[in-house]
């Protein structure tokens, strides 16, 4: 029931980034290149939304079932800005971020694959390298874990 | 228009709105922090063995992350087989009419920017769903600096692939 659930959300998210033009290439680049407004205004709109009812909910303090509503911040560190740098040359060469990598492919755009192969193994070398970097990135210790919760 | 069927895009404000929507509806049902990126590590870590990727954080998150990824997939299938027919291309917009690769070079620039994205978003810890959505409407400063980078970085990436004079 929960997989089908989040498939279900995932679904939702996919549809409305295939037919925005979140996932869609020209729209990214005239984006970048400030020739279209489309991809400014819906992540402008999107926070607009989130923001204040994220503020509502977690004032509320509980989920749909009654549990304890659980919002965990992102670590800050110098990695958040080196790392977003990359990003960004990334989401600019592909005009994709990493959903639209999956909706683009789902779409039938073949050359996603390509965005794909090079995403799951940037990601892999970073995990392989993960103990090397530099301290001055100061990312967060490593636990590992059993799996459990 | 869309490279996809050159369909006409929703409203950017519907569009917004929609996504707010499913972030926050995420959130409320499932308790899960919007976030796709960190699915990737998930992928990795079936076949992967690195310590980094036997974290519980990601071995404990298989569970919700995989099927949403699984489900960003079938949403563009659906898109398009719900519009004209799902039916694979190589149509690249802007890009092939300035460059014009085959398909062999497409992928080859496709995995280079890749590999930029994976290991940008490990670094970051986020991509545009969990710091430029979720964590900038949570006022974290980590998401805040982080969406400025990628933002930026975009913006002058775009203008040296395509020119300053402009296309």
């Amino acid at each position: 029931m929960g997989a089908w659930l989040y498939a279900a959300f995932g679904t939702a998210f996919g549809w409305v980034l295939s037919r925005s033009g979140a996932a869609d290439y020209d729209f990214v680049q005239g984006m970048f290149l400030f020739k279209n407004f489309q991809l400014y205004g819906i992540i402008g709109c999107a926070v607009a939304v989130t923001a204040p009812g994220l503020w509502w909910l977690k004032r509320h303090g509980r989920t749909a079932s009654g549990a304890a509503l659980v919002v965990k911040p992102k670590p800050r560190h110098p990695g958040n800005i080196v790392g977003g740098v990359l990003f960004g040359i990334g989401w600019s060469i592909t005009g994709m971020c990493p959903g639209p990598i999956l909706v683009n492919l789902g779409e039938g755009k073949l050359y996603a694959l390509g965005a794909l192969a090079g995403t799951l193994a940037g990601a892999a070398l970073f995990g392989v390298l993960y103990e090397r970097f530099p301290s001055w990135l100061r990312l967060p210790a490593l636990k590992v874990g059993t799996g459990q919760r | 228009m869309l490279i996809l069927h050159h369909l006409q895009p929703y409203h950017w404000a519907v569009a917004g709105v929609a996504i707010g929507a499913i972030t926050l509806l995420l959130l409320w049902t499932t308790n899960q922090r919007l976030g796709i990126s960190t699915g990737y590590e998930n992928l990795c870590g079936l076949v992967v063995k690195a310590p980094y990727f036997r974290r519980s954080e990601i071995r404990g998150s298989n569970g919700w992350r995989l099927p949403f990824l699984g489900g960003l997939l079938l949403g563009g299938f659906l898109s398009a087989a719900l519009s004209g027919g799902f039916a694979p291309f190589w149509d690249l917009g802007m890009f092939d009419r300035v460059f014009g690769w085959d398909p062999a070079g497409k992928l080859a620039w496709m995995f280079v920017g890749g590999l930029f994205i994976g290991f940008g978003t490990r670094m970051a810890g986020g991509c545009t769903s969990g710091h430029g959505i979720f964590g900038v409407s949570n006022l974290e400063r980590a998401s805040f600096e982080s969406t400025l980078a990628f933002m930026a970085a975009g913006i002058v990436t775009s203008h040296l692939i395509y020119g300053f004079g402009g296309i």
